[in-house]
C-alpha cells in the first residue's frame, strides 16, 4: 500500500510546479500589472516627462474637472443599460436552446457562438454599415412605413454605441443563462406540475428564481466587457458618443498622460470589481442545490 | 373510504418508447384508502405505471379512469394526485415551509390558511422545528418527510411513491417504513408505492402488485403471494423459496401429487382452480418454503427424502441449512430454516439426514 501511495520524485517536481505556476501566472500577469498602474496613478507628468514623485492631483483633477464624472457616470449608465438589454434579449435565446433535444440544442448553441470566433473590428464595421444612413436597418424602416426618411439616429451617437455592445455581447449572456438553465433538475418542474402548477407558475416560481445566479453572472460579465471597451464607442461613437473608455485611451495615445490614465483606469477598476463583485453575490444560489 | 371501492382502474394500459415495449396490456385496480406496492425488478415497468398515473407520461394505448371517469389525457397539474419522487425533488431555493406550501400557493389560497396547512403537515411528519431552514440543510430521512408532507398537504386522493426509501440507509429505512404506513392509516388516503425491494413490500402493503418484464404476474395480499404464487417467477422473486421441478398427478380432492427427482411429493391446492384444471403430466414446480422443511425421522411415504447438509449460515434467529437432496444426477439445492438456539444447531455439516414438509404447506406453481 505504501508503495503506491509514494511518488516519484520527477512527478512530485512537476506537481509543486504546477502548484507554483498556477499561483504565479495570475500574480505576474493581472495582480503585478495592476499594482503597478496604482503607483504610477500617484506621479505626475510635467512637460512630456514622468514625475515620479507622489501626489494625489490625478484624483483632485478626477473629481473636480466637469468634463470627467459626468462621462464616467454617464457610461456606467450606458453601459448598465447594455447589460440589460443583452439580458432581456438572451434570456428567451437560451430559453429557447434548453427546450430542444439533444442535437440540436448543441448546434444551435454553438451557432449563437461562433460571432466570438469573428474578429472583433470587422464585427463592427459590419454593424456600423447596418446602422448608418444608407444602412439596413434605415432602409428596412422606411420600407415598412416607420420612417419617412432615413435618420441619423442609429450611428455616431450614444444609441450606436448601445446598440452596437449589445449585439457584440449577447453570447456572453447567453452562454451563462443557458448553463443555469440547463442546470435545473427536469425533475423539480415536474414536481412543480405535479403539485398544481401552470406552466407559466412553474417558470415564474422555479425555473426563474433558480436561474437568476447565471442571469447574475451574465450581467456582471457583460457590463464589465462594455465598460472596458474604447474601441467600439471610438468607430461608431463620432463626437457625441463620448464614454469614459474613448478618455483613457486619449489619456494613454494622444494626450501621453500616462499617471493621469493610470488613475482613471483605477477609478474604472473599481467599478469593474464592485460589478464582479456583486455579480458574484448574487450568483451564488440561495440554499444551494440539493 | 370503505376499501372495497375502486379508486382508479387502468385497463388495457399499454406503453412504448419508441419501438420499445415497456407495458404490455395492463389492467390494475387500485381501491379507496388501500396501500398498495407495486414490486418487481428494474426494468419490469413498475415505475412506468406510477409516471403513467401521475400523468408524467402519456399513455400509448388504453385508459386510466378515476372514479369511472377517463383521465387519460387530464393534464399532470389537474390530476387530484401527488407524488414523492425518488430523490425527493424538492426546491432548493424554498424553505422547508416553502416546499410544503406550494401546492397551496399555486391553487391561491389565503395566506393564513397556507400558514395552518403547513404547520399542521409538518406536524404530522414531526418537522415542526424545521420549517425555515432549506432542503440542503435537512439530512436524508428529513427531506424525504418534507417531500411526503408536500404531497400530503393538497388532500390528493392518490399518493404516489417513487421508491422513495432507495436512497436511505437500512436502519433509517425501517423506521420511514412504519412512519409511512402510520401516515398512511392516520391520513386515509390512498398509496401507490413502488419499490424493488420485497421486505419493504411485505411490511407495509394492503396488496402487492408484482411486475416483471411489463407484465403483472400477480396481485394479492402479502400472504397470498408468499404461500400461493401463481407463476414461477412470483414463487422465486418473492421471498425464499425451495422449487422442485416435476410432472403433475392426478387431482386428489384439495391436494396433488407431483413427481420429482425427490419422489412423489404432494402439495396443497385449496383456492388455485387454476391448478386443478391443469392436466396430468403437465410440467410444474413443488415450491416449499425454507421454514416449512424440516427433519424427519425416516425417508418413508411421501414428501420424505434425505439430503446432505452442504453448508450451514447462522442467520441471528435463524439458521439456513444449504441441502444438496436427491440422486447425483438431478441433484437439488434445498434451503432449509430453523430457529436458533443458543447451545448450537442440531445439524451438523456433512451430515446426511431425512426431510419432509407437510402437504398443506407446499403448494403447486405450471412451469
Amino acid at each position: 500500500m505504501s508503495a503506491g501511495v509514494t511518488t516519484q520524485p520527477a512527478e512530485r517536481r512537476l506537481s509543486l510546479l504546477v502548484t507554483v505556476l498556477a499561483f504565479a501566472l495570475p500574480v505576474i500577469f493581472v495582480l503585478v500589472p495592476l499594482a503597478i498602474f496604482l503607483v504610477y496613478s500617484f506621479f505626475s507628468v510635467d512637460q512630456g516627462t514622468i514625475v515620479y514623485a507622489p501626489t494625489l492631483g490625478n484624483y483632485v483633477r478626477f473629481f473636480t474637472d466637469p468634463i470627467f464624472l459626468p462621462v464616467f457616470w454617464n457610461t456606467i449608465v450606458l453601459c448598465v443599460s447594455v447589460a440589460v438589454i443583452c439580458i432581456l434579449l438572451a434570456y428567451p435565446a437560451a430559453y429557447f436552446l434548453t427546450t430542444l433535444r439533444g442535437r440540436w440544442r448543441y448546434a444551435l448553441l454553438m451557432l449563437l457562438l461562433v460571432p466570438l470566433l469573428m474578429s472583433y473590428v470587422i464585427k463592427i464595421y459590419a454593424i456600423r454599415s447596418i446602422l448608418g444612413l444608407n444602412g439596413f436597418l434605415n432602409k428596412a424602416l422606411v420600407a415598412i412605413g416607420i420612417l419617412q426618411q432615413p435618420s441619423t439616429l442609429f450611428v455616431f451617437n450614444m444609441n450606436a454605441i448601445l446598440l452596437t455592445l449589445s449585439l457584440l455581447l449577447i453570447p456572453f449572456a447567453i452562454l451563462p443563462i443557458f448553463l443555469s438553465l440547463e442546470r435545473i433538475p427536469q425533475t423539480l418542474l415536474r414536481a412543480s406540475d405535479d403539485l398544481g402548477a401552470s406552466g407559466l407558475q412553474t417558470f415564474l416560481r422555479i425555473t426563474l428564481p433558480l436561474s437568476l445566479p447565471g442571469v447574475a453572472s451574465a450581467a456582471s460579465f457583460v457590463f464589465v466587457l462594455a465598460i472596458g471597451d474604447f474601441l467600439t464607442p471610438q468607430m461608431v461613437g463620432g463626437i457625441s458618443g463620448f464614454t469614459f473608455g474613448r478618455i483613457l485611451y486619449s489619456q494613454f495615445g494622444t494626450a501621453y498622460n500616462w499617471p493621469f490614465g493610470a488613475a482613471l483606469s483605477v477609478a474604472l477598476a473599481i467599478v469593474v470589481i464592485c460589478a464582479i463583485l456583486i455579480g458574484e453575490r448574487f450568483g451564488r444560489s440561495r440554499g444551494t442545490s440539493v | 373510504m370503505s376499501q372495497n371501492t375502486d379508486l382508479l382502474t387502468l385497463r388495457s394500459v399499454s406503453k412504448s418508447y419508441g419501438t420499445v415495449p415497456v407495458l404490455h396490456d395492463i389492467d390494475l385496480s387500485v381501491r379507496d384508502g388501500e396501500f398498495l406496492t407495486v414490486l418487481g425488478p428494474s426494468g419490469s415497468g413498475k415505475t412506468t405505471v406510477l409516471r403513467l398515473i401521475g400523468g408524467l407520461e402519456p399513455l400509448t394505448a388504453g385508459e386510466i379512469r378515476l372514479d369511472g371517469q377517463d383521465i387519460s389525457r387530464m393534464p399532470i397539474n389537474k390530476r387530484p394526485f401527488n407524488t414523492v419522487f425518488q430523490d425527493y425533488a424538492l426546491f432548493p431555493h424554498m424553505t422547508v415551509s416553502g416546499n410544503v406550501g406550494y401546492g397551496l400557493s399555486v391553487r391561491h389560497v389565503q395566506r393564513k390558511e397556507i400558514a395552518r396547512r403547513v404547520a399542521e403537515a409538518l406536524e404530522l411528519v414531526q418537522l415542526g422545528r424545521f420549517a425555515d431552514r432549506f432542503p440542503a440543510q435537512l439530512s436524508g430521512g428529513q427531506r424525504q418527510r418534507v417531500a411526503l408532507a408536500r404531497a400530503l398537504i393538497c388532500q390528493p386522493r392518490l399518493i404516489l411513491l417513487d421508491e422513495p426509501l432507495a436512497a436511505l440507509d437500512l436502519e433509517l429505512r425501517r423506521q420511514m417504513q412504519e412512519f409511512l404506513k402510520s401516515i398512511q392509516r392516520e391520513i386515509k388516503t390512498t398509496f401507490l408505492f413502488v419499490t424493488h425491494d420485497q421486505e419493504e413490500a411485505i411490511g407495509m402493503a394492503d396488496r402487492i402488485c408484482v411486475m416483471q418484464a411489463g407484465h403483472i404476474r400477480q396481485l394479492g395480499t402479502p400472504h397470498e403471494l408468499y404461500y400461493k404464487p401463481n407463476c414461477e417467477f412470483v414463487a422465486r422473486f418473492f421471498g425464499e423459496n425451495n422449487l422442485v421441478a416435476g410432472k403433475l398427478g392426478p387431482v386428489q380432492g384439495e391436494q396433488r401429487p407431483i413427481e420429482t427427482a425427490l419422489g412423489r411429493l404432494i402439495c396443497s391446492i385449496s383456492g388455485q382452480p387454476h391448478l386443478k384444471a391443469a392436466p396430468d403430466g403437465a410440467s410444474a414446480f413443488a415450491a416449499f418454503r425454507p421454514e416449512a422443511l424440516h427433519l424427519a425421522d425416516s425417508t418413508d411415504g411421501d414428501n420424505r427424502f434425505s439430503g446432505t447438509i452442504a453448508d450451514l449460515a447462522f442467520a441471528g434467529s435463524s439458521t439456513v441449512a444449504t441441502i444438496t437432496a436427491g440422486a447425483d444426477t438431478a441433484a437439488q439445492r434445498l434451503r432449509l430454516r430453523t430457529p436458533s438456539r443458543i447451545d448450537g444447531s442440531a445439524l451438523r455439516s456433512g451430515e446426511t439426514v431425512s426431510l419432509s414438509f407437510a402437504p398443506h404447506e407446499g403448494h403447486l406453481v405450471l412451469a
